[in-house]
């Protein structure tokens, strides 16, 4: 690891950073690159996530009545905890950031493990409220065949099987991306371990830190849209 | 936009942002816990249609948040701040387009014979679902049920 004194000369030959891939001039472009990259996959996934916001909006349109009664059998507790949860993910991921700005490299990797752990609580809680709609028959399409006695409501208008079937498709392909989110947070925090980044190089700690912040944000439409239907 | 970075004075062409204090980002967290707490709570006042209009609302609030200083578009370059916005707003077409389709569909009144808005009950274009189609020429008879 070279150190920022000898960094300074070693930029006008464009060498010697351990960090700068070869067809790069500057850390700046290097760095600049990568996030133009990293806010074109967001700006992709924000545009497939759309389609699931658009489903939701048309049956919500065409079934009020379902979309209110389903929405009372979800729990608004462990639904306002598991946003909570996220929220306090992403002010670590932030932090985590932060901290690697000032390579601070041992709260940089503690700060990435309190998010992974934040990560693996909403999934644990995702869990039980999958598992007692399961239990109900609150399932997708045609799946979807209430079970007396399981359930709050005893009536379910016309439109409550495409209501799951939003409900599981949007929070499934979310949770999806929590699962992945642990995987490319586990992979920085190794190489954060492994001393590869520095006060002058830490892209890819904000880079994974700004995917965590996007499944923040689809959770922060996804949890009153689902759980906090009057 | 690159001439943030050269700001402070250092190597020229090396990466320097302003690194925000600690208490910025606990701020915004409790703004954003305060506003989760408000709709809760609004949800629970039975509000009518403005339930969702404000869910929409504090929902885009909290994500307006996350955006600036979490994921620091606000010292971010410029060009990324139009990528997500530019996203927004096709996001903003795929949304009216399509329910400008499926809120003006007739439903068919089978005691009418015709298509009929549900809302207003008013006649609506198209036609209808059981309506039988007489094709001109032909061996004659021939009907489709579209």
């Amino acid at each position: 690891m070279s150190n920022s004194h000898s960094a300074n000369e070693e930029l006008h030959g464009h060498h010697g950073l351990p960090y700068l891939a070869h067809h790069f001039e500057t850390p700046i472009q290097q760095f600049d690159a990568a996030k133009l990259g990293m806010w074109l996959f967001l700006a992709q996934e924000l545009l497939f996530f759309s389609g699931l916001f658009v489903a939701y909006l048309v049956f919500r349109m065409w079934y009020p009545e379902a979309w209110s009664v389903c929405s009372h059998e979800l729990d608004w507790k462990m639904g306002t905890a598991n946003t909570l949860v996220l929220l306090f993910s992403s002010l670590t991921a932030v932090l985590a950031v932060r901290s690697a700005q000032l390579g601070e490299r041992k709260a940089t990797g503690n700060y990435i493990l309190v998010t992974i752990a934040c990560a693996f609580i909403f999934l644990v809680v995702k869990y039980f409220e999958y598992q007692h709609k399961f239990h109900a028959g609150l399932l997708p399409g045609h799946y979807f065949a209430p079970v007396a006695g399981h359930t709050i409501s005893s009536v379910f208008p016309p439109g409550s099987a495409a209501y799951f079937s939003v409900y599981f498709m949007a929070t499934g392909v979310h949770g999806l991306h929590v699962i992945i989110g642990i995987g490319v947070l586990f992979w920085i925090y190794l190489r954060n371990a492994k001393g590869e980044f520095t006060k002058d190089f830490w892209t890819p700690v904000d880079l994974v830190a700004l995917y965590w912040h996007l499944v923040d944000l689809i959770w922060i439409y996804l949890f009153p849209f689902l759980y906090l239907i009057d | 936009m690159s001439d943030k970075h050269d700001d402070h004075g250092h190597a020229e062409g090396l990466v320097h942002v302003h690194v925000h204090p600690l208490s910025t980002y606990v701020g915004i967290f409790a703004a954003l816990v305060t506003l989760t707490l408000i709709t809760v709570g609004l949800s629970r006042i039975h509000l009518g249609d403005y339930n969702f209009f404000i869910a929409v609302v504090v929902a885009t609030i909290k994500a307006g948040l996350v955006a600036t200083y979490f994921m620091h578009l606000k010292d971010d370059n410029r060009f990324n701040v139009l990528l997500f916005v530019g996203s927004l707003i096709f996001m903003g077409v795929f949304f009216i387009y399509t329910m400008n389709d499926t809120q003006h569909r007739g439903q068919w009144d089978e005691s009418y014979g015709t298509k009929v808005y549900a809302p207003t009950g008013e006649e609506a274009p198209g036609r209808g679902q059981y309506q039988e189609i007489k094709l001109e020429g032909g061996h004659g008879g021939a009907a489709e049920h579209h």
